[in-house]
């Protein structure tokens, strides 16, 4: 028997507690950005630390794991996040989202509606919404406490002076249960409205940050807008060139080498089952 | 048969932590916790459980007057390492039971504005679960949810609902009964039923 050299899913059993107490906290304070202890993962930064901390620390081995990048399973950063679990937890992986109990995914929700019994883990670079209004962790910190967030308005407010609307597409901060303003992760802002009483438990994993949040189940969560100028989602003028698909987020594709382009869906999982008609 | 641990420490840590999760980001939603450790008596194995899936050196706990027993203390203790304090104010964790007089909530910990997670989580072990004693609403809940725990008197819930009133500060609250376990974190609101 070859027993393995390092422990379940990785990470030692106290680094687990502590990100395990973390979560707990962001799950009692929804939006709220929890501090915690990041550690040294076997991959570099931008390779999604935190949210393999998090995976690690909320798996076990009767798991069905699935990891997306942009919306595609077979990415070099999606396999190696897979490979990676498969070789510390021995879990099960699929591809498919509806046989997923944990998803860890950058930059897309998935087309396909969530249930109560699955997972969703974001990895985030930066999970602070105010910082590029503020550099100071210390005034951020305090506008959260004092909810002072008119200066994100303000920064909504003067693109829609600037350019007739809204041009935050991607990482478009939202209000969690009326109370954090929280950054979802650069997601397209067309996948904001699944934030919203999902039926699924979200994780946010900031891993060169430090720092963990989360949406429970059946929260709340409003993208900031304004009365003359609502919140609105991407749209296209053609369905999905491989499926035919009119509601899923599009990715622009070159095809040919004399630059021919087509838009398909960008959740390749979702793409597949439509044309299987799975 | 004396007390024992984890026998498989990381493996049954996820299993607990998967349920404690669960109950947290459902409140008011009893959840399995099935348990194969023998904890000292009057230490509920689920509550047991909690502590050994928790609780280490940087956390801190504080034991009840009925949960202050030499046998749980030395349990705690051992199988965990985390210190034992006489002051409510200095606990990152609370054991208690529903049997007893729950006393003052914010005497724990409650956290700060900026830092709403330097919180108390209370561990209060009781018979059974109910649907009765209080209405629950909130993050993690669709609509509303009747919950109640045997033992806890109308005085503890208005002491839950007033620490709902000061989010995002307060203390977050798990419950076990009898190899289940249900949660009421600061973020739900609490409703005490007409009845009588
Ligand atoms: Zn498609």
């Amino acid at each position: 028997m070859n027993a393995p050299a390092y422990n379940f899913a990785y990470l030692n059993e106290q680094t687990k507690r502590m990100i395990r107490r973390a979560i707990l906290k962001a799950i009692a304070v929804p939006g709220y950005q929890v501090p915690f202890a990041s550690r040294e993962m076997p991959m570099p930064y931008g390779w999604g630390t935190g949210g393999v901390q998090v995976t690690a620390s909320v798996l076990t081995p009767d798991d069905r794991l699935k990891v997306i990048d942009q919306g595609a399973d077979d990415t070099t950063n999606a396999v190696s996040i897979r490979k990676f679990f498969v070789k510390t937890a021995g879990v099960a992986t699929t591809e498919r989202t509806e046989e997923a109990t944990i998803i860890q995914t950058r930059h897309r929700i998935p087309e396909t509606p969530l249930t109560a019994d699955q997972i969703l883990v974001f990895q985030v670079p930066i999970p602070e919404p105010l910082r590029f209004l503020e550099p100071r962790e210390t005034e951020t910190r305090k506008m959260h406490a004092l909810e002072e967030y008119g200066v994100m308005h303000v920064k909504l407010y003067e693109d829609i002076a600037q350019f007739g609307e809204i041009a935050t597409t991607y990482a478009y901060p939202a209000k969690v249960a009326d109370r954090y303003v929280f950054d979802p992760s650069p997601i397209p802002k067309f996948d904001n409205p699944k934030l919203d009483d999902c039926p699924a438990l979200q994780l946010f994993g900031a891993g060169r940050e430090k720092r963990i949040y989360a949406i429970p189940p059946h929260t709340k969560v409003k993208s900031l807008d304004f009365e003359d100028h609502p919140f609105e989602v991407q749209r296209w003028n053609e369905p999905c060139a491989l499926c035919g698909s009119r509601t899923s987020f599009l990715d622009e594709i070159v095809i040919d080498d004399k630059g021919a382009r087509m838009f398909v869906c960008s959740d390749t999982d979702f793409c597949a089952k439509q044309r299987d008609g799975r | 048969m004396s007390e024992q641990g984890f026998t498989d420490a990381a493996v049954e840590a996820a299993h607990a932590f998967r349920a404690i999760m669960q109950a947290m980001a459902r409140p008011g939603m009893p959840v399995p916790l099935e348990v194969k450790l023998q904890a000292p008596h009057p230490l509920d194995p689920a509550s047991a459980a909690v502590a050994l899936t928790l609780c280490d050196f940087q956390t801190p706990l504080w034991l009840s007057p009925m949960m202050a027993t030499e046998a749980v203390a030395h349990y705690l203790r051992f199988h965990t390492g985390a210190p034992l304090v006489e002051e409510r104010e200095g606990a990152h964790f609370a054991f208690l039971s529903a049997s007893e007089e729950t006393p003052a909530l914010s005497l724990f910990s409650q956290g700060t504005h900026e830092y709403p997670d330097r919180s108390a989580t209370l561990v209060i072990q009781a018979a059974t679960f109910n649907t009765r004693d209080v209405v629950l609403s909130g993050p993690g809940i669709k609509g509303t949810t009747g919950f109640g725990v045997a033992g806890l008197s109308q005085r503890f819930w208005s002491a839950m609902a007033e620490n709902h009133a000061h989010f995002p500060i307060g203390i977050d609250v798990i419950f076990a009964a009898q190899g289940r376990i249900a949660a009421l974190p600061r973020s739900t609101r609490v409703v005490l039923q007409e009845t009588v």
